[in-house]
């Protein structure tokens, strides 16, 4: 009998995972993957009641239920990774790192040792051969968190939700009486949790106050406390009451200026080429031909061409999506595979002010 | 969605006879309560004597108009009732939200050195971190020993604090021995001329209604109560404290409590308090009784199916209530969900037993192994307990621990 290791989180989505893996006849063994969190002295750890209901469901389904500890190598691949890239003026996806880094080779790794044959999760995503293709619900497909995965761990992975629409998943959950079945579905970065990212970078990032300028008329319109908290296309956090809504168009972050403008047609938010760096290619070979690419978790697909670059690809696209910012993932597909992707290269600042 | 699952109270009937049944959600699902330790509903009488406090009567007991002062006297008898039920005076006790805070006041009256025992709750040990002090071990029934406590004390002790009975064994301690033990000491400092004082606290939220707690006869200076676990309302305690303990106000305000502890009078809290406390001392030997039968009856069932398990606590000196029962590398965690989805409530001997370091501290004072604290499973039983719903509470922990040791290939 295959022995899958199932990551557990708590959630619905891997509680169905585990559930129809066994009754599919795998061997499987449920594996919460404890990460890390900021544990306020004194206070019930926020992971407890997501580590008790993975643990209930392990014990609904009959299956063996272990916890895998990977808080110190987590808080190193991500989370330090997260404030590093803030700190650099760009926008990270902490999440694409935590698959990368993480389920898909700390646990995969850890999983196989412990003599399991395949891993799986709850994402929504299917695996062919070795290719990472699209979910069945669209609205779902969770293929941008996953292109930096490598083949090999592709190999070794199961997603059993890829054929499934999420309310399907929730009715199977209900089917089956799993306690996590009405669970709401997590938002956000996991390890911020509820505080919101600028009030957990505030805690690693010195707040620099500087000024908020109107990129139009060059005019100074207010103060931030650091231009680091602030990303190309956010309109809220700005201390600049009345009128139109503004917008960030850009940052300077040696001088800690914050660029806005209330003109969403400015070009700064309609690159029509990406530069990307630390490409990831799926299986190796860098794709030819009409591309389509995604600029964030459900955006929607953007058509292509793709030209090498020395440091990685430069994307030419007809009709750009809005307001990308650098340290973002473009993630790149072709006939509804997940070819691989990169992350947007260069430095905020605009040219008519450097 | 369980732990969401509102509990209604529908049919009442007395506490001795018959358990209450309750509704669970929507759905008529009977009820399984093993964890009076934790928690207990608040009888019905209590809720009955309470009532009239949150609304008609809600007066502010120091306002000076007629309907006020009738709600000072209710509140004042109230504190009379329960300073009647452990032979003390009224004007001796202090109110606080819950046995945290009570605890926490006690301590404060002295500085220097504490003794108290490394199977205290949370609450004491957390108090005892801040200030000198030393931890006495029980033994492997979680018994302290008077001997033990008289080698800890040393010149600069001010306080010994031992619960009158432990929380997770139910074992119960020799408070008059330990009495006698503080009382040479603070015999001997006078004889030689040392006027360094020394206080005996002992917290006795658990036992209450089981055991006998006149102060005199505990022989304690301070003694803290908890209507949250003798069917009275949460966060609802109190402090008696003898007229030789100077208690220093840890809460101040408007000087309610004699100065002790400000803020407006909880007088629902209270009233139902002092009217759980009485019912629990009228009712004691027989509940005693009753619960002792139950708790054997469960005890043998479960010994039956399994001859290897491990019942900790003192043989003898045990709340009637209270059995705390251990299975050596068994996940009691699981058994503890498992018997959940069918409405079986009981606690392990670890908070989380995948998560390192929130083993009982108990447990392991006690000395016992890990593999036999995670296989561990308290079942305290209490009101909502009788014969019935033990007897299939027990047959239900007996087809889970089954299930769970089959499933391992332990058995």
């Amino acid at each position: 009998m295959t022995k899958v290791y199932v990551g557990m989180s708590g959630g619905v989505d891997s509680s169905v995972t585990a559930a129809l893996l066994k009754e599919q006849g795998y061997d499987v063994t449920g594996v919460y993957m404890k990460n890390w969190t900021q544990d306020l002295p004194g206070m019930r750890c926020p992971w407890a009641d997501d580590l008790a209901d993975a643990k209930r469901v392990a014990v609904q389904l009959g299956i063996d239920f272990k916890v895998f500890d990977f808080e110190t190598e987590y808080k190193h691949k991500v989370v330090d990774y997260m404030i590093d890239e803030y700190k650099h003026g760009r926008t990270p996806n902490p999440d694409i790192m935590c698959n990368q880094e993480v389920k898909f080779r700390l646990f995969l790794d850890a999983a196989l040792a412990d003599g399991a044959d395949m891993i799986a999760t709850g994402h929504y995503a299917k695996v062919q051969d070795g290719s990472l293709q699209m979910a069945t619900d669209t609205s779902k497909d969770q293929t941008y968190f996953l292109y930096r995965v490598t083949r090999e761990a592709l190999e070794k992975t199961l997603f059993p939700l890829g054929g499934f629409d999420k309310s399907k998943v929730r009715e199977m959950a209900e089917d089956r009486g799993l306690v996590t079945a009405r669970k709401k579905d997590s938002q956000g970065i996991c390890f911020v949790g509820q505080i919101g990212i600028r009030e957990f970078l505030s805690q690693y990032v010195e707040q620099k106050p500087g000024d908020v300028i109107d990129k139009t008329s060059g005019k100074t319109m207010g103060r931030h406390d650091g231009a680091i908290f602030y990303t190309i296309g956010q309109r809220h956090g700005l201390d600049i009451g009345g009128g139109l809504p503004y917008y960030v168009v850009g940052k300077d972050m040696e001088r800690n200026e914050v660029f806005i403008t209330t003109d969403l047609n400015d070009e700064a938010f309609w690159q029509p080429t990406l530069d990307l760096a630390d490409v990831h290619w799926i299986d190796g070979q860098q794709p030819t031909g009409t591309l389509q690419i995604r600029v964030r978790h459900r955006a929607p697909l953007v058509d292509a061409e793709i030209e090498s670059l020395e440091s990685g690809v430069r994307l030419h696209i007809p009709h750009p999506e809005r307001a990308v910012a650098p340290g973002q993932s473009v993630v790149i597909y072709q006939h509804g595979v997940c070819l691989g992707g990169g992350i947007v290269t260069g430095a905020p600042v605009l040219s008519e002010h450097a | 969605m369980l732990s969401k699952a509102k509990l209604r109270v529908t049919t009442i009937s007395s506490v001795q006879a018959r358990a209450k049944t309750v509704i669970l959600s929507k759905v008529n699902t009977p009820l399984f309560y093993l964890d009076h330790a934790a928690a207990t509903p608040v009888d019905d009488r209590v809720m009955a004597a309470m009532q009239p406090y949150f609304s008609d009567a809600f007066f502010n007991p120091s306002a000076p108009y007629a309907p006020a002062i009738e709600v000072r006297r209710a509140y004042d008898e109230a504190k009379r009732t329960l300073a009647h039920c452990i032979g003390a005076r009224a004007d001796e006790l202090v109110m606080t939200a819950g046995a945290t805070e009570s605890i926490n006041l006690a301590f404060a009256a002295t500085d220097g050195h504490v003794v108290t025992a490394a199977i205290e709750h949370h609450a004491v040990l957390a108090a005892t971190q801040k200030r000198p002090h030393t931890l006495v071990q029980p033994d492997e029934r979680g018994f302290i020993s008077a001997d033990s406590i008289k080698t800890a004390i040393t010149d600069t002790t001010t306080l010994v604090s031992i619960a009158l009975a432990n929380n997770e064994l139910g074992t119960v301690q020799p408070l008059r021995a330990i009495a006698e033990v503080v009382k040479q000491v603070r015999q001997d400092r006078l004889d030689r001329g040392d006027h360094t004082p020394i206080f005996f606290h002992s917290d006795a939220s658990q036992g209450v209604g089981q055991l006998d707690i006149m102060v005199s006869r505990l022989g304690v200076d301070m003694l803290t109560l908890n209507a949250g676990k003798m069917y009275g309302p949460k966060q609802t305690g109190l402090l008696w404290a003898n007229s030789a303990v100077m208690l220093s106000p840890q809460i101040v305000g408007g000087g309610q409590e004699r100065g002790l502890r400000s803020g407006t009078e909880n007088v629902p809290a209270v009233i139902g308090f002092a009217a759980a406390l009485s019912l629990a001392t009228k009712h004691r030997k027989s509940e005693v009784e009753r619960l002792t039968k139950l708790r054997d009856a469960l005890q043998n069932q479960l010994t039956e199916a399994f001859p290897k398990a491990i019942i900790s606590g003192h043989p003898r000196h045990r709340l009637a209530g209270h059995l705390h029962i251990s299975f050596s590398g068994l996940d009691a965690e699981r058994v503890l969900f498992a018997l959940e989805n069918r409405h079986v409530y009981v606690a392990t001997g670890s908070a989380c037993a995948a998560n390192k370091g929130t083993r009982s501290h108990v447990l392991e004072a006690i000395g016992m192994s890990p593999q036999e604290a995670d296989g561990s499973l308290r079942l305290t039983l209490g009101h909502l307990s009788n014969d019935e719903n033990i007897a299939e509470a027990g047959k239900m922990i007996i087809e889970e621990l089954r299930r769970e040791m089959e499933r391992t290939g332990q058995s």
